[in-house]
């Protein structure tokens, strides 16, 4: 039933219990008490004023006895009326006790007692009436007679009567008595029982609260003590860790220092850059007039090699002409020959003159073939100009085809080149904002470094309070076996 | 370049100069004409005193013929020749068509196709070797060699070129020449 609740829970449910059972055991014996005082009280009652009325009963008859004697004796008024007196009071405390008293024996003898009395007050106002009828006493022996008839014995009936009602009003208070005193020992044997309960439930209560705490507080503080040891053993570590940190914090605030003056650094050059880059910029505009000048000149080249080209296609015409000339020539150097063979055939055959004549023939024949060496040269030469000239030409067009390709190249030169001048003011932008972006972060280093700072700071604030958490956790430790020793356990 | 042709030029007209200021001189017998040419792809040489003329590029009339060397004839002076292929004549395979045409002398007249006049030779005898060849076919035109600085070179005997066309046209020489 107490398991899952707490040692507080327990504790005030236990000394709920016992308190619980200690207020019963006060409520108990306060009613038994009351119980016991009303019995008797009742007893008391019974005793003092039922049988106080009983006697009174005896002692009124006895009263009015006397009385009525006496008013037989002197037949006063005041006797007569005495008598009366004390048998109304007799008849009322007759009435009262009638009233108080239930037992049905009592009543019974109490109405018996009561018809008695009638009987008796009947029989004695008669006789006073003959008394007071007879105020000289002559009558006596009637009177006496009739004391001795009528009255006596019921008087005496009377008496026995009130005797037997005493008796038995003694006998109800005896009884009454006896009844409060069994209830009183009643009640004083629940008090015991339940002070016998209380005294086990607390013993049990402080039994099961002593197990409870050396078990559950033991093991909680055994767990404490452990956990204590751990978190000791934690906070070294944090202490040696703190160190490290506080170590590697001021390394890496030497280091971001050197960051610091590279980004300075950085910064410095990314301004001169940025200067250079404006250079170029301009540099490149300067460029424009350069490479118009450049495609001037390119076009000029052009229509110079176009002019060669028709230069020398004219000049391998003429050399051609002169081949036909040079052609023209060895004909008539081959005709010349054979004019001189044939001359120097006939001459052979004409004597001595004819022999002079040969010798003039050789010599034409000799020039002929001179002219047509000659002839045979100037043609080589003119072949040799033809090649030159093909190949001059055929170069020239190659030049030509080079300069219209170098041409298009440096279009595409020109293009690129303002290109680059573009992508150089793009540049210029980019290293702009590589320079404000450097500033930014020289600043923000600058920041950082600030910040290492105070987490070095911090590192050490918590490299103190991880020393003082190792000591706390100690004192924790020892406080954890002291209280297991307070609570019995005894140390682990 | 320009210094040597001058200079050629120079010894030319020295040497022009020169010839009208000799004393006139007559050639020796000490030395014989040669007409070096080439027929057939090969090369030969011509007695000169055996011909009457040269003559290139004549037009050649052809002829229905079963001789393989004769050409066609050709008109000279009035004269009409039979023209025969010289490489033809001497055994060689017919190339191209000759150009030249060299009218022998004596009689009949007759014409020589060759391909190609080389030069006008005069050397003297000792570089002529005279030996004779066996007479068999087409061998016999063939009379000694002459020795020259470019290689020695047969030496065709006219008449013996003339005998072999006679043969080939069945020609009886002997009562033609007292005719």
């Amino acid at each position: 039933m107490m398991a899952g609740r707490t040692f507080g829970g327990k504790l005030a449910f236990g000394v709920g219990i016992t308190v619980l059972l200690t207020l019963l055991t006060i409520v108990t014996s306060v009613l038994g008490l009351v119980f016991v005082v009303n019995s008797k009280d009742a007893a008391i009652a019974s005793a003092t004023e039922d049988l106080t009325r009983a006697e009174n009963l005896k002692s009124l008859m006895e009263a009015r006895i006397a009385d009525y004697r006496a008013y037989l004796l002197v037949p006063s008024d005041e006797n007569a009326q005495l008598t009366a007196a004390n048998h109304t009071e007799f008849r009322q405390q007759l009435d009262e006790l009638k009233r108080t008293l239930t037992d049905a024996e009592i009543q019974q003898l109490l109405t018996q007692i009561a018809g008695i009395d009638d009987t008796h007050a009947a029989a004695v106002a008669k006789m006073m009436a003959v008394r007071k009828a007879d105020p000289d006493a002559s009558s006596i022996k009637i009177i006496t007679d009739m004391n001795a008839t009528e009255v006596a014995p019921v008087r005496k009936q009377l008496q026995n009567a009130l005797g037997t009602l005493i008796i038995r009003v003694q006998a109800l208070v005896t009884a009454d008595r006896d009844a409060a005193s069994a209830r009183a020992t009643q009640a004083i044997v629940i008090i015991i029982i339940l002070g016998v309960l209380t005294t086990i439930s607390a013993s049990a209560v402080a039994w099961r609260l002593s197990r409870d705490l050396k078990r559950q507080v033991g093991a909680a503080v055994g767990h404490i003590q452990s956990s204590s040891a751990e978190l000791e053993a934690a906070a070294a570590q944090q202490v040696s860790g703190g160190r490290d940190q506080a170590s590697a914090m001021s390394e890496i605030t030497t280091t971001i220092s050197e960051l610091l003056i590279t980004s300075r650094q950085i910064a410095e050059a990314a301004q001169r850059v940025s200067k250079i880059a404006e250079d170029t910029e301009s540099a490149a505009r300067n460029g424009d007039s350069t490479i118009d000048q450049t495609r001037a000149s390119i076009t000029a080249i052009r229509s110079q090699v176009d002019q060669i080209v028709q230069h020398m296609l004219a000049l391998g015409e003429k050399s051609q002409q002169i081949g036909l000339v040079v052609d023209l020539v060895s004909e008539l150097a081959e005709q010349t020959n054979i004019l001189a063979i044939n001359a120097t055939i006939e001459a052979s055959g004409a004597g001595e003159w004819g022999r002079r004549f040969a010798v003039v023939a050789e010599e034409i024949r000799k020039l002929a073939d001179r002219t047509a060496a000659s002839a045979k040269e100037i043609r080589a030469l003119i072949e040799d100009v033809r090649g030159a000239v093909n190949t001059t030409v055929m170069a020239t067009e190659i030049g030509a085809k080079a300069v219209d390709a170098g041409s298009r190249q440096f279009d595409a030169a020109t293009s690129s080149f303002r290109e680059i001048a573009q992508l150089v003011s793009t540049t210029n932008e980019a290293t702009r904002e590589i320079e404000l972006s450097t500033k930014q972060q020289t600043t923000a280093v600058e920041q950082v470094n600030v910040a290492v700072s105070d987490t070095a700071r911090v590192s050490r604030e918590t490299e103190a309070s991880a020393v003082q958490t190792k000591q706390t956790a100690a004192h924790l430790s020892t406080l954890s076996g002291d209280l297991l020793e307070l609570v019995g356990t005894g140390r682990h | 370049m320009r210094t040597d042709v001058s200079g050629r030029v120079d010894q030319l007209r020295d040497d022009f100069d020169r010839s009208f200021a000799q004393p006139a001189r007559t050639l020796d017998g000490d030395s014989i004409e040669l007409l070096a040419v080439g027929a057939g792809g090969r090369p030969y040489a011509l007695r000169l005193s055996q011909a009457s003329g040269v003559h290139p590029d004549r037009p050649v009339t052809a002829l229905p013929t079963t001789v393989r060397a004769l050409l066609g004839v050709a008109g000279f002076a009035g004269t009409v020749v039979p023209v025969y292929d010289l490489a033809a004549l001497l055994g060689h395979s017919i190339g191209q068509r000759p150009r030249w045409l060299l009218l022998t002398a004596g009689t009949p007249p007759l014409a020589l196709a060759f391909h190609e006049l080389d030069r006008h030779l005069r050397v003297p005898l000792g570089d002529v070797v005279t030996a004779s060849t066996d007479d068999d076919g087409q061998r016999g035109c063939l009379q000694g060699l002459v020795r020259l600085p470019d290689g020695d070179r047969p030496i065709i005997d006219v008449s013996a070129v003339r005998a072999l066309v006679h043969q080939l046209a069945g020609h009886q020489p002997v009562p033609e020449e007292i005719r």
